[in-house]
């Protein structure tokens, strides 16, 4: 139970410490800033979490979200700006007496220590009493399910086990925040749903703040009552899984958050009758009132812009004049729905076509090499600057 | 293919044979001589097996044990290697917890410099070291496992830092979450995944440290009576060429005898801590 605040929180790590380039390793692609001081890990982070929300930090290998993890939890310097933890500034405050707890990717479990003990060591540093500790290590394991593992090792369990194990020593010491670096990275696709919906449980249950790290844009978007998007050390975007779906402040959040990912087609965004459109291979798409509310008020002017749609607000069935044309290149079935890689204007275009549409009286086969026809509201558009990839509509 | 195998099996199995025969023999001989008589052991009858002639019982073991104090001799061993091998343990791996950890030029060059110990002979340091313990008053069994800290450091530096890379970061950064101070880290974490390696460091160190004869020999003050097994063994080679063979052979005998129960008990922690230490985890 703990506000958290970060406030232009900053990390530079000096040129001496960052690892020298071994023989034929190549070159790894990292837009990190680098000044004197050395490189810029994480720039300005601000954020507020309040009392037991649900923080997600998502983004790419290399964008600090880890760091600002580490940060927080006190396993890395801060090397500039604020962490409070209720208030109460945490910069120079050991790990131990920052009341946090941390699940970690590689679940860090005591190996010499059997399920139980690695439960009670933390509450054991702390000189609880025994049935104190007992009482907290019981309630947590059979929160986790995990009762009948007690007197084993961590050698003797799978990894969703271990994990869960994780998370009980994590969970015992009732800490303020509980911190989560990729906790499900190691488990299979269905343990790592099925975790995910245990995470949601225990998140109901406990009443800590929780701030989880994830590369996985799904995982963040269910498991988040916020999502921060992060790339090369800065933020991107803050908001509800919602928000940052609907409305992408940029091309980079446009990009990384939906899967199948947004499409984007170079476009023009014209004004005509005082009202606007966007023109793309002859074709122009009328935008919804909502959007030219938008774009009047922050002053667009007509301008070269990247229109991005997302492949299942693509329609095939439309108005035939006003219809873009491509190439089937490949069409994936998903089960309830298939997903189309067309080539159109010059671009690789994916469509998500719900396989209940393509039965029935008007019953369509697609096949590899086929011409299409597509089409697209101007309700679900999403406009962007094509210098600098921010959302003309934010 | 796996007639080619086989035969290589085979050839490898005679040599070997050979070679561990080659390397038991001399302790057979050992064996076979401290039971016989003082005049049964001779150039030429050394090799012989004892027979109703030659067979003296235990009269050699009692000799050896109560002539030139053995017992105060086995004392001082225990003392010299137990109190060196608990202290090059803990120093060590400390000392190569800090190298791995904490990555920078000075933990580097400590590193080497433990490495590089091992190549300069102990022949090459040992009169000024004699002179050195002694000004230091490290000439008793009480004090010279400082110097065999500093002697068996580079190998078990060595061997800690092989292993303590494959523990993962994470698990002390967990234990400082925890509510771990270093300290604790160390020997309520760190310390117990070590375990194998300890194992085998230690049985590599004790048997260094029981059968090690010049440094005690050149080190301890024999006029106050301090002297190991090894010393002891040497003083039954008597003035004008008399050696009491009998007595000096159930020596060795009892010398040896501690250190393969003590490799028997651990063999095989060392042969798991040299494979955990070799094998990224």
């Amino acid at each position: 139970m703990a506000n958290v605040s970060l406030q232009h929180i900053k990390k530079v790590y000096p040129n001496s410490e960052t690892k020298k380039k071994k023989k034929g390793e190549p070159e790894k692609k990292s837009n990190l800033q680098i000044t004197e001081e050395g490189v810029l890990a994480v720039q300005d982070f601000n954020l507020e979490i309040s009392d037991r929300e649900f923080i997600v930090l998502v983004g790419p290998s290399g964008c600090g979200k880890s760091t600002t993890l580490r940060m927080v939890a006190g396993l890395e310097d801060i090397s500039g700006g604020d962490l409070l933890i209720d208030g109460k500034r945490m910069n120079d405050v050991e790990p131990k007496d920052r009341d946090i707890a941390m699940v970690f990717q590689s679940y860090a479990l005591y190996p010499h220590m059997t399920v139980r003990e690695n439960m009670e060591f933390p509450l054991k540093l702390r000189k609880m009493p025994k049935d104190e500790i007992d009482r907290r290590v019981n309630q947590a394991a059979e929160t986790l399910g995990i009762t009948e593992y007690m007197d084993r090792k961590p050698k003797a369990l799978s990894g969703g086990q271990r994990q869960r194990v994780a998370i009980g020593r994590a969970i015992v010491r009732e800490p303020k925040v509980l911190l989560m670096d990729e906790p499900l990275s190691n488990l299979d696709a269905k343990l790592r749903n099925q975790m995910r919906a245990e995470i949601l449980k225990l998140r109901q249950r406990i009443n800590s703040t929780f701030i989880y790290v994830t590369h996985d844009q799904t995982e963040a978007m269910t498991l988040g009552d916020r999502i921060v998007i992060m790339k090369d050390g800065v933020i991107q975007q803050i908001g509800t899984p919602q928000e940052v779906f609907d409305h992408p402040a940029n091309l980079f959040v446009a990009g990384f958050i939906g899967v199948p990912q947004m499409n984007f087609f170079d476009a023009e965004l014209v004004k005509k009758d005082g009202k606007y459109a966007v023109e793309l291979g002859g074709v122009s798409v009328a935008i919804s009132d909502e959007k030219q509310a938008n774009l009047e008020k922050n002053g667009v002017q007509p301008q070269a812009i990247t229109l991005g749609v997302r492949p299942e607000h693509i329609a095939l069935l439309g108005d035939g004049a006003q219809m873009l044309h491509g190439t089937v290149d490949v069409s994936e079935m998903m089960g309830s729905a298939i997903h189309l890689h067309v080539t159109s204007q010059g671009k690789d275009v994916i469509i998500i076509v719900q396989t209940m549409d393509l039965r029935g009286p008007n019953q369509v086969s697609i096949t590899s090499g086929q011409d299409i026809a597509f089409t697209f509201g101007g309700n679900v558009v999403h406009l962007f600057d094509r210098e600098t990839g921010k959302n003309l509509e934010a | 293919m796996e007639k080619k195998r086989t035969l290589k099996d085979s050839i490898l199995t005679v040599v070997l044979g050979i070679l561990s025969l080659a390397w038991i023999y001399p302790i057979f001989m050992i064996l076979f001589n401290s039971l016989k008589k003082e005049t049964s052991i001779s150039t030429g009858t050394a090799f012989q097996i004892p027979n109703s002639g030659s067979f003296a019982g235990l009269e050699n073991y009692i000799n050896a044990l109560t002539s030139k104090g053995f017992l105060s001799a086995f004392w001082y061993s225990l003392v010299i290697t137990i109190s060196s091998v608990v202290l090059i343990l803990i120093c060590c791996s400390m000392c190569a917890w800090f190298i791995t950890r904490v990555k920078s030029w000075y933990s580097k060059a400590l590193y080497y410099m433990f490495v590089f110990s091992m190549v300069v002979p102990f022949q090459m340091l040992m009169f000024t070291l004699s002179s050195t313990a002694d000004r230091l008053h490290l000439s008793s069994p009480y004090t010279i496992c400082i110097i065999y800290l500093g002697f068996g450091a580079g190998l078990a530096v060595f061997m800690f830092c092989g292993f303590m890379k494959s523990i993962p970061l994470e698990i002390e950064e967990a234990a400082m979450i925890d509510g771990c101070t270093p300290l604790q880290t160390f020997f309520r974490v760190v310390l117990p995944i070590l375990k194998p390696t300890l194992i085998s460091v230690g049985i590599l160190e004790t048997m260094w440290l029981w059968n090690d004869y010049l440094l005690p020999y050149l080190v301890l003050d024999r006029t106050k009576g301090y002297m190991t097994i090894p010393i002891l063994i040497q003083y039954f080679r008597g003035s004008f060429g008399k050696v009491e063979m009998g007595p000096m052979m159930a020596s060795i005998m009892m010398n040896i005898i501690p250190i393969i129960i003590v490799y028997l008990l651990c063999q095989k922690h060392i042969i798991k801590g040299v494979a955990a230490g070799a094998v990224k985890g």
